[in-house]
Order: C-alpha cells, then sequence, then structure tokens
C-alpha cells in the first residue's frame, strides 16, 4: 500500500518532466521553453553555478532574517493579543491591514526607509508576521475551557497559564504557521530584490529575463522552487514530531 | 472548617437583554469533610452552583464562603481541587506530569512519595509513564480526581465527574470514588444527575429545582462506611433512590 502510494506520484513526476524536455526539444512551446536538460546544462557551467550559490546564500539570508523577524514580532503581538482582549480587536485590524498593503506599493516606500539592502528582510517579514500572528493566536485559544478552569480553580497566575498550557497548545498551530510562511518569506524576499538589491536570486531572475537568457532564468527559477519546498518540507517535518508529541489537544 | 455558602444569583441569557436569575437564591452550607452531592435535572444550574464555589463565577447578589473566605482567596491559597467531565488532562504529560501540575501552579515540590501516594491513590500503578491516550477513560479520570486532591485542598468540587462513561465503568468509579474520598476525607460538592450515584456517594442529597435553581430538598444518607455493592441491594438504599427520583421528576 505505501509503496503503491510512493510510486503514482513518481510515475506522474516522470512522465512530467518527460513531457517538457519533449517539449523543449522540439521547441512547441517557443524558444522561451527550453528543455530541461538545457536548463542543468547551466548547473555545470562553473561561473554560473557560482553566481547561483552567491545570489542563494543572499537571498536565503534576506528570506531567513525577515523569517526570524516576522516570526517573533507575529509571536510577540498574539501573545499581547492574548493577554490583553481589549487590545486584541486593535490588533486583528492592524495585523490585517499590514498585510493587505501590496508589496510592490511598499517596495518603493522600503527602499527610501530601509535602503536597498535590508527592503528583501522587510517584505519577507511582513507576511511571516501576518501569518505567526494568525496561527499564534489561534493556537493560543485552542486549549480547552475546563483545562482552563482547573488551572484556574487550581489557582493559577495568568502566567502560569500561558507558560503551561496555552503556549503548548499552541505549538502545532504555531509550526504549521511557520511552514507555510516560509515559502511567503521566500517571495517576500525575491520580490524585494527587484527593487534594487545589490545581488539574490531575485536579481538575477530580473537580469536573465531582461538579457533573454532563457536557461538561466528557468535554472534560477528552479533553485528558487528547490529552496522553498525545503523550507516547507523541513518545516513540515518538524510540525509532525511536535503535533505526536503534544498529541490530541481536544482534551 | 464551617462552611458557609450562600449565592442569589442574577445572570443574563445569551444575547439576551433582561437577566433571569439562574439559580437563587440559594442557601447551603456544608460541614467540614461532608460529602454533599447535588442534583437536579440539567439546566437547572447545579454546575453554576459549583463554579460559583470553584471561584469561576462571582454571585450577582449575595456572597459565597469557603472558611470565611471568598473562593478567589482559596484559589490563590491553591486549596482548591476540581475534576469535570472532561479529565482535563494535559495530554502531552505522563499520568506522573500530570499529577505534578498542581504542584508546580503552587511552586510546591512534588516529592516522589507523595506522586506515588496519588498514583496508588488512582489505582495506576505501573501506569505512571503512560501518556492520557494510552489510558482508558475511566483511568483518566481517576488521574483527573487525584490530581484535584494533590494538594490535600479544603474544598473538592466534582462536575458530572464519570458523566462521558459507560453505565458498568460508571459504578466501578463509583467505588473507585468512595475508596479514595475514605483516605483523604476532603469536603466534597459533587454535582450529579445520576441519583444512585448521588446516594452511594453522599452524606448528604441536595434536589435543586429547575430555572431558578433553589434547594427543594435537603436528605441526609445514614448509610454506614465504607459502603459496598451490597448497600446497593438493600431495601433502604432502594426507597430513598426512588424518593429522590421522585422529586427530580417533579422538580
Amino acid at each position: 500500500m505505501k509503496l503503491r502510494a510512493a510510486i503514482y506520484p513518481a510515475i506522474g513526476c516522470t512522465l512530467l518532466l518527460a513531457a517538457w524536455e519533449v517539449a523543449g526539444r522540439t521547441g512547441m512551446l517557443g524558444r522561451s521553453f527550453p528543455a530541461l536538460s538545457q536548463v542543468f546544462h547551466v548547473y555545470e557551467d562553473a561561473p554560473r553555478r557560482a553566481l547561483l550559490v552567491r545570489s542563494a546564500i543572499a537571498t536565503v539570508g534576506s528570506a531567513a532574517t525577515g523569517f526570524a523577524a516576522g516570526i517573533c514580532l507575529g509571536i510577540a503581538t498574539a501573545i499581547i493579543a492574548h493577554l490583553l482582549p481589549l487590545l486584541r480587536g486593535g490588533l486583528d485590524r492592524l495585523a490585517v491591514l499590514v498585510n493587505a498593503l501590496p508589496v510592490i506599493a511598499l517596495g518603493p516606500v522600503l527602499i527610501i526607509t530601509a535602503g536597498r539592502e535590508d527592503t528583501p528582510a522587510a517584505l519577507a517579514a511582513i507576511p511571516v508576521f501576518f501569518l505567526l500572528y494568525v496561527s499564534t493566536g489561534v493556537g493560543l485559544r485552542a486549549a480547552s475551557q475546563q483545562l482552563g478552569m482547573v488551572m484556574t480553580t487550581l489557582g493559577a497566575s495568568r502566567w502560569q497559564q500561558l507558560a503551561r498550557v496555552e503556549a503548548v497548545v499552541a505549538l502545532p498551530s504555531l509550526l504549521s504557521g511557520m511552514k507555510v510562511a516560509a515559502s511567503s518569506a521566500m517571495i517576500g524576499a525575491i520580490v524585494g530584490e527587484w527593487f534594487g538589491a545589490p545581488s539574490g536570486l531575485g536579481l538575477v531572475v530580473l537580469n536573465s529575463m531582461q538579457n533573454f537568457q532563457i536557461p538561466l532564468l528557468w535554472a534560477t527559477v528552479l533553485v528558487i522552487a528547490a529552496i522553498t519546498l525545503s523550507g516547507y518540507g523541513l518545516l513540515s517535518i518538524g510540525e509532525r514530531a511536535v503535533r505526536s508529541r503534544i498529541g490530541e489537544c481536544d482534551a | 472548617m464551617r462552611e458557609v455558602t450562600r449565592s442569589f444569583l442574577r445572570r443574563s441569557g445569551a444575547g439576551q437583554r433582561q437577566s433571569f436569575i439562574a439559580v437563587g437564591p440559594l442557601d447551603l452550607q456544608i460541614g467540614e469533610g461532608e460529602f454533599v452531592a447535588l442534583i437536579g435535572a440539567s439546566g437547572c444550574g447545579k454546575s453554576t452552583v459549583l463554579r460559583l464555589l470553584a471561584g469561576l463565577e462571582e454571585p450577582s447578589t449575595g456572597q459565597v464562603q469557603i472558611n470565611g473566605l471568598p473562593p478567589r482567596d482559596l484559589q490563590a491559597q491553591h486549596s482548591l481541587g476540581i475534576a469535570f467531565q472532561e479529565h482535563a488532562l494535559l495530554p502531552w504529560r505522563s499520568v506522573e506530569g500530570n499529577l505534578r501540575l498542581p504542584f508546580e501552579v503552587a511552586d510546591l515540590t512534588a516529592t516522589k512519595e507523595r506522586i506515588g501516594e496519588l498514583v496508588t491513590l488512582a489505582g495506576l500503578e505501573g501506569f505512571e509513564h503512560a501518556r492520557p491516550a494510552e489510558l482508558s477513560g475511566g483511568m483518566r479520570q481517576r488521574v483527573a480526581i487525584a490530581r484535584a486532591l494533590a494538594l490535600r485542598p479544603k474544598l473538592l468540587l466534582l462536575d458530572e465527574p464519570f458523566g462521558a462513561l459507560d453505565a458498568v465503568t460508571r459504578r466501578r468509579m463509583n467505588f473507585e470514588l468512595e475508596r479514595i474520598w475514605q483516605e483523604q476525607r476532603p469536603t466534597t460538592l459533587m454535582v450529579t444527575h445520576n441519583v444512585e450515584e448521588a446516594v452511594l456517594l453522599a452524606d448528604r442529597v441536595l434536589v435543586l429545582t429547575q430555572r431558578p435553581g433553589r434547594v427543594r430538598k435537603d436528605m441526609g444518607v445514614p448509610f454506614a462506611r465504607p459502603r459496598s455493592a451490597d448497600l446497593m441491594r438493600t431495601a433502604e438504599f432502594h426507597r430513598l433512590v426512588d424518593e429522590l427520583t421522585a422529586d427530580l421528576e417533579t422538580a
């Protein structure tokens, strides 16, 4: 059963990649659609490989910085909203507002305020902040009412309630938020680089598009996809581990 | 300990502007070391009475006092114990870990002996390291009751503690509770809608009327302890159960 579950996706992927190769070789989808083998040649070329590695390090650095900052801000704001219900309505609206600002409009503003080098991290942080604010908030409210009443009756302080029960109950939801936010951080960082960052995968995408370096463009996009998927995958594993460690929280 | 508990409660219904009286006026006294069962049809406010005693709700009028102090003070002194229909155990902690929770909340060290005593009290030797998910419903409920007794509370509050169990397990748990209760003899208020359970366990049974909840009957249960299954076959036991059931039906 497990083998079959692995075989079908493998067959599907192989077929898709083969179709891509054929489409590229025959040129049936035009010159902007190269064969997969052509794209992979880019990785064998030392200077271009070095460019991709250097750019990937820069982009992942920005995305990670924004990811970390967004997580800290999102969690901290969610805890404040949880502890001070009076502020919650306002903070909810603020988070939605921040998330509703179009990145394209925000970019130039950040270039002026945060600078070219920090704009990618800043644009990465914004969606991460929103996702973590929401997922942490949902997680903190997930503890059962009866558990809360038991804690209160036992004489637990608000802080003990948070530290011993709510924070733990919130973990799976928090990791689930991080999982989704990882992709958003990469998108934010890459878009941020379009506004004139000195290096990064976003810059390579932009340059190779403008210079019609089609295989390099595709090669860069594949690197971005690989990084994003690994982040998602790693955090999924983390989430699953936490869920099984914490157990069913319907208690 | 002389417990004087009185509450006149006026609560507004969900979404309704006009307030109605859910419970009371109600006078209720529980003597030290006494086991009082509160029975009544669902919705008669018996759980409200329990939550008032736990300090989870404030009376609209009147006073709730335990040992001359309001319930909030007893919370702060960590001298209340509570168990609900849902076990409300921390699913990520073992039996021992859950029994340690009240000590952590009270900033006390849980000695190995005391935790061992509580495990024995719950009749769960050999399951010290089991997680709630690995226990049966009855076992979880015993852990929840042992947790409520961990700090030797001045007042033990039980809200339908066996309501979610099947009839056979429930009967067995009644005798388990009788045994557990004998060992510490804490002052106890148990809310239930099971008349036999109330007569079997309590020194006094109070019948609450429907909306507003008032004490319709206050009946002493004269049977000596420890009480066994034989008691449940006596004519006197059945007479009390029948009498209370009749009261419940017309309440």
